[in-house]
């Protein structure tokens, strides 16, 4: 006799055959996988480690006037890294202030379908793109540099972010709304005066979720020219500099870290009750495994 | 009575004909009967839980289309919305904004009232309404103390406060009186009925506590589905004057 978990086995075995029946359909040949560890092992010893470092030292021009100690902040990983940062920082500002007005007549709560239908359409064209591909798409509009990076991933911003605002705004509790529409307040009054603080606390802390992920998406646009730390990446690949590469991953990689770290602790201030635990620095830092409290 | 009376011969704030509500044509909640409710009136709602007082009271707001029948709301048929600010709503969840201030919260319901919808900054009317009502209601210290942070009770007087500020010809208050302790309750009471009577507004109440609803109503609206009176063979509204 089959039992309800041995449907929910069946079903999950045959998930898995239908998976593996799909894969072994676009591999020609099982043999290549053989020597990748290999390869890994070599390219890693050969190419990767150690990391070169100097991409941390002065650039040689222009000519670094910082005092010594802190001579790295003219080298190429900080100016890269920086300029990834900030570019992520006005998309996310710029991002936030385009899609909360197209946000606010995206949600059903509190517009017509119609109006609602279109809002959502110009978020979803936002989105449909990644970043990378806006990237490349202002990069021939308006060439090179941080500013083609900066309208890529405001775009992908309205459309991403967006779509996480009107959904806090539909899943808002109903009845302020019912309140502010028995009243009979204005559209503007009830965005600016119910919907807008009744759900801040969530809009604030996907703003800061979005500056993490524009963060790390910011790092893979400079590959297509269009600033940041992904420019040098993509320079030093075609010199095949992998050491370098490998430097600059890891500055990644721990920037990457401490954003996200920050983030945690930041969307902690933004609960929707105050009695909530906030997490302390080495709790977030920490994996749950290593807390002893 | 006299009172009642003399009401009668004035304007009506809420008429309602051959009001059947709900949410399924097929299956209504509730046939209401006709009723008119006069300025300086007091009504109340009242039945057991789950008859559809609430689903009335929303009806009334213009919150839920009936099924059939005719609602007039100070003199806007439905579907078209009473004027702004003439209709305030206290529903039972109370329908604050918890992350702001009690000042915010009792402000939206004086621009409703004494505000331009198009101007950005609320009027000095609403501002001398807001700080009234506030004090009226005993939340002078608490006044910019955000809604989450005050007991039920309290958010219950912000609530009764964003009305009163609001000056409206109709309140619909949803078991507004719920969680208040006696002397509370007394105070909110006084300042909501002495309202309705100085300004000849109107107060449409749920309350599920029948003597309470008694003590303070001119008339009660008592909804039965059987339960009080078996005879009756659909959820009715029974108009009763006290």
């Amino acid at each position: 006799m089959i039992t309800g978990f041995g449907k929910n086995s069946f079903a999950l075995l045959a998930l898995f055959i239908s998976g593996f029946v799909v894969l072994n359909g676009m591999i020609d040949d099982w043999g290549r996988l053989s020597g990748s560890f290999q390869n890994l092992i070599d390219f890693f010893h050969q190419s990767l480690w150690p990391p070169d470092w100097t991409v941390l030292e002065a650039q040689a021009y222009p000519v670094c006037t910082t005092p010594e100690p802190f001579s790295f902040t003219c080298s190429t990983a900080w100016i890269g890294m920086t300029e990834t940062i900030k570019i992520a920082f006005v998309s996310t500002i710029l991002g936030m202030i385009i899609s909360l007005p197209i946000a606010l007549l995206a949600a059903r709560n509190l517009n017509s379908p119609r109006i609602s239908y279109l809002a959502r359409f110009i978020l979803a064209a936002g989105r449909s793109l990644p970043s990378l591909i806006w990237a490349i798409f202002f990069v021939i509009l308006i060439g090179l540099g941080p500013l083609s990076g900066i309208f890529a991933m405001t775009i992908y911003t309205v459309g991403y972010l967006g779509k996480l605002q009107y959904e806090a705004i539909e899943g808002m509790d109903k009845a302020p709304l019912d309140a502010a529409n028995s009243m009979g307040l204005s559209k503007f009054e009830k965005s600016l005066g119910v919907v807008i603080p009744e759900s801040a606390n969530h809009l604030i802390s996907q703003a800061i979720f979005m500056f993490e992920y524009n963060v790390r998406h910011g790092t893979v646009i400079g590959i297509v020219g269009a600033g940041g730390i992904g420019y040098y990446i993509n320079l030093y690949l075609k010199f095949l500099q992998y050491d370098k590469v490998m430097a600059y991953l890891i500055i990644i990689f721990i920037t990457v870290l401490l954003i996200d770290f920050l983030s945690i602790y930041a969307r902690s201030f933004f609960n929707e009750e105050d009695n909530v635990n906030r997490p302390s620095w080495w709790g977030v830092i920490l994996p749950d495994i290593l807390r002893w409290q | 009575m006299t009172e009642n009376n003399e009401n009668q011969n004035s304007e009506p704030i809420v008429s309602l004909s051959g009001l059947t509500i709900g949410f399924d044509s097929k299956n209504p909640l509730v046939q209401v009967p006709d009723l008119k409710i006069y300025s300086g009136e007091i009504v109340a709602i009242t039945g057991a839980s789950g008859v559809g007082k609430t689903t009335l009271l929303r009806t009334i707001a213009g919150l839920v289309s009936p099924i059939t029948g005719t609602l007039e709301v100070c003199n806007s048929i439905l579907p078209k919305l009473p004027p702004r600010g003439s209709v305030g709503y206290i529903p039972q969840r109370l329908g604050l904004v918890r992350h702001a201030s009690v000042k915010h919260n009792v402000m939206m319901g004086a621009r409703a009232g004494h505000t331009n919808p198009h101007a950005i900054t609320p009027s000095a009317e609403s501002l001398s309404r807001t700080k009234d009502a506030i004090e009226r209601m005993g939340l002078t210290d608490k006044i910019d103390e955000p809604i989450r942070r005050l007991s039920g009770g309290q958010q219950r007087r912000v609530a009764t406060a964003r009305s009163l500020a609001q000056s409206p010809r109709l309140i619909m208050a949803d078991e507004f009186l719920s969680e208040l302790d006696e002397e509370t309750l007394n105070s909110v009471l006084f300042e909501v009925t002495e309202y309705v009577r100085s300004t000849q507004a109107a107060l449409i109440v749920v309350e599920h506590d029948v003597s309470r609803a008694k003590s303070m109503a001119d008339r009660m609206l008592v909804i039965d589905d059987g339960r009080v009176n078996p005879f009756l063979s659909e959820t009715t509204a029974l108009e009763v004057n006290l």
